[in-house]
């Protein structure tokens, strides 16, 4: 078996508020590996926004340690920390956080600018991230110019373009209506099968359904960690029974014959 | 990364910002070029002001003193009014030995009288003098000739006229020989006088001289009213002159040793350096008015760029999340400071030289609009470092948080 990309022992996160100590995460153990389909549930003030920052290395753990593809976070100084976030992690976040005064295409491309490469390159991916979000034509529209599915993709457009190793999204369409959320939705399916590792914070039970397993958090502890089987196996599964009650019935019916 | 290529992204960076903040841009570069542009104005209008006065004052030259009545104000409360007259005049005349030049000099109707020639008049100043007078003040004739002893003797109604009145009273370009009224009275140009320009904006060149026994005539002999100027011989003991002046006069008028001098001399030395301590004065005040100036503009940047912190703040957030290194952000800020500044500088300095040249256009006499180096260094300084420090605050603040603490900033 593969090394997994995230591998969390026993990680913590307090806050100090006035005088009293807030466990914001507990004791979090966690390995998630290439090509996983991950959905983080769990009611408000859990902890799952403060959980996948760590992860996006936006922020940083108190205790326990954090592998992200095999370096330690917890000992890295901050510019080997920049390097991570620009090469592994691709963050969503649920307000977009893009430029405000730099066009689509500009947004897309400045992860890239943090890299030893050239202008037109960085501009040749972030068209052709662009183009995999289905916002080729929108490249010069400023963000306030387009609706908030849009301005999503262009967020997810801009995670992308890096190749990051995981892609983390927080509440990614929490803005965001019903047929926005499932147009959403059907790009973070398509992301994962072209195989893509996803991590996404939700509150609704439709988004947890496209993934394939769903942590659950209560009070800063993951609680529960369940693994959905693949569509295959579901089938296959069922296959089996039917053969099995194929095959009960074709007893029975020569027990009775 | 490499430095290189974090010094060219960066610089786009601060440009492709800069361009995207156009208001941002445009009032931080305001606020350089309000300081600026008006400290180079100042000085620059301080710089000819002085110059130009400094010069006429050495065109006066140094050694000419000269006698005037002076009453004190415990006299004037009592009514009186001290004098000097052709008497003592005469007494200066014959008993002072060192003195190359002695003239005496009577202003007629001391307010101010109308001139006219045709149709035009105007408003001049007479004053009677004798044919030394122009030795001594130094004010030679351009067209025709000064008062000669002849005119005194005969009172001519003969004028030398300042250069002004030409234009003035629109008389023809040589106007010696034609005739301009005085009160009623017609007087024959005799001579023009060169040019002086004007002094603390006053117009030098406006003003009528005629014969001494004349301008006797016109006042009455009551108003005789009698300036006495000299020049001491050259190498001669300035001071010694003016103690025996002092003493020949006193003697004259009878006063006792506790009594003050009934007369004051002055002398361009004094003059200058009495000029020297209002032009200290005014350097202050200018030098106020350019500080609160830079304080404005200073105050402005710094408004401009702590209003702009959340906003940045939560950029630099936005950035670090994507990647950024601390060091690129602060290159990045510190490029854009850096760039407004000295492009705010330099249209400050564009426009303060151009007020400056406007002013010197405006105003008679001011020399070409000068700016001396420590002003724009000053000035451009004072401003940049202002755009540079609250530029760059808030920018290495942020640049050290958390992106998720830079993201949440209020
Ligand atoms: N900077 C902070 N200072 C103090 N407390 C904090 C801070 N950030 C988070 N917390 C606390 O940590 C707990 C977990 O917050 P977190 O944002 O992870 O919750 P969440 O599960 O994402 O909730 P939601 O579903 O509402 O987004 C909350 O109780 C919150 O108040
Ligand atoms: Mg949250």
């Amino acid at each position: 078996m593969t090394v997994p990309v995230i591998q969390l022992q026993q990680v913590g996160k307090q806050y100090e508020m006035a005088g009293e100590t807030f466990h914001a995460l507990s004791d979090v153990s966690l390995d998630i590996h290439a090509n996983e389909y991950v959905a983080i549930i769990g009611p408000s003030g859990s902890g799952k926004s403060t959980l996948l920052n760590i992860l996006g290395c936006l922020d940083t753990a108190d205790s326990g340690s954090y592998l992200l593809s095999g370096n330690a976070v917890a000992s890295m100084a901050e510019n080997q920390l920049a390097t991570l976030r620009n090469q592994q992690v691709g963050f969503i976040f649920q307000s977009f956080n893009l430029l405000p005064r730099h066009s689509v295409l500009q947004n897309v491309m400045q992860p890239l600018v943090y890299r030893l490469m050239s202008a037109a390159e960085r501009e040749r991916r972030a068209l052709a991230a662009l183009q995999r979000v289905g916002l080729f034509e929108k490249k010069h529209h400023l963000p306030n110019q387009l609706s908030g599915g849009q301005r999503q993709r262009v967020a997810i457009a801009r995670a992308l373009v890096t190749e990051p190793a995981i892609l983390l999204g927080d509440e990614p369409t929490g803005n965001l209506d019903s047929k926005t959320t499932a147009d959403i939705m059907q790009l973070f399916d398509e992301l994962h099968r072209q195989g893509h590792t996803i991590i996404l914070v939700t509150h609704e039970q439709e988004i947890a359904d496209h993934c394939q397993r769903v942590l659950r958090m209560v009070d800063g502890r993951l609680v529960a960690d369940q693994r959905k089987q693949s569509h295959a196996g579901v089938l296959e599964s069922a296959e089996q029974s039917m053969l099995q009650h194929t095959n009960n019935l074709a007893s029975a019916t020569r027990l009775l014959v | 990364m490499h430095f290189l290529h974090a010094l060219i992204e960066g610089s786009r960076a601060a440009f492709l910002s800069i361009r995207a903040h156009g208001l941002r841009s445009f009032l931080t570069t305001l606020g350089i070029i309000i300081g600026v542009a008006s400290v180079i104005t100042v000085v620059a209008i301080m710089n000819g002001l002085s110059s130009n006065i400094r010069g006429q004052l050495d065109d006066l030259g140094s050694d000419m003193v000269t006698i005037r009545a002076y009453t004190t104000p415990d006299q004037e409360l009592l009514g009186f009014r001290n004098k000097l007259s052709d008497s003592d005049f005469r007494l200066l005349q014959s008993k002072l030995g060192q003195v190359e030049q002695i003239s005496r000099m009577m202003p007629a109707f001391s307010l101010g009288l109308s001139v006219s020639y045709g149709r035009s008049s105007t408003q001049t100043q007479l004053l009677g003098a004798d044919s030394a007078y122009q030795n001594v003040v130094r004010i030679y004739p351009q067209q025709g000739r000064f008062l000669t002893a002849q005119d005194d003797l005969k009172r001519r109604r003969v004028a030398f006229i300042g250069h002004s009145l030409i234009q003035k009273l629109q008389l023809p370009a040589n106007p010696v020989g034609h005739y301009i009224s005085l009160s009623g009275d017609w007087f024959r140009i005799i001579g023009v006088a060169e040019k002086r320009g004007s002094l603390f904006g006053f117009d030098q060149d406006n003003y009528i001289i005629t014969p001494f026994s004349t301008a006797t005539a016109i006042n009455g002999p009551d108003n005789l009213q009698v300036e006495i100027s000299y020049r001491p011989k050259p190498g001669a003991d300035a001071a010694q002159i003016e103690r025996q002046v002092r003493s020949l006069l006193r003697a004259k008028a009878g006063l006792s040793a506790s009594e003050p001098d009934h007369f004051e001399l002055v002398s361009s030395e004094k003059t200058k350096a009495q000029f020297d301590k209002v032009l200290d004065s005014v350097t202050w005040v200018a030098a106020g008015v350019v500080g609160i100036s830079l304080l404005v503009g200073g105050i402005g940047v710094m408004n401009i760029m702590l209003v702009s912190v959340t906003e940045r703040t939560k950029e630099i957030g936005i950035v670090k999340a994507l990647g950024a290194t601390p060091q690129f952000i602060l290159l990045q800020f510190l490029v854009e400071a850096i760039v407004l500044s000295l492009f705010g500088g330099l249209i400050g300095l564009i426009l303060g030289y151009g007020f400056a040249a406007l002013m010197s256009l405006l105003m008679p006499g001011m020399p070409d609009a000068l700016v001396p180096l420590w002003a724009v260094v000053l000035a451009i300084g004072f401003t940049s470092v202002i755009g540079i420090v609250f530029g760059l605050a808030p920018a290495i603040k942020a640049s050290r948080l958390n992106p998720i603490d830079a993201l949440r900033f209020e």
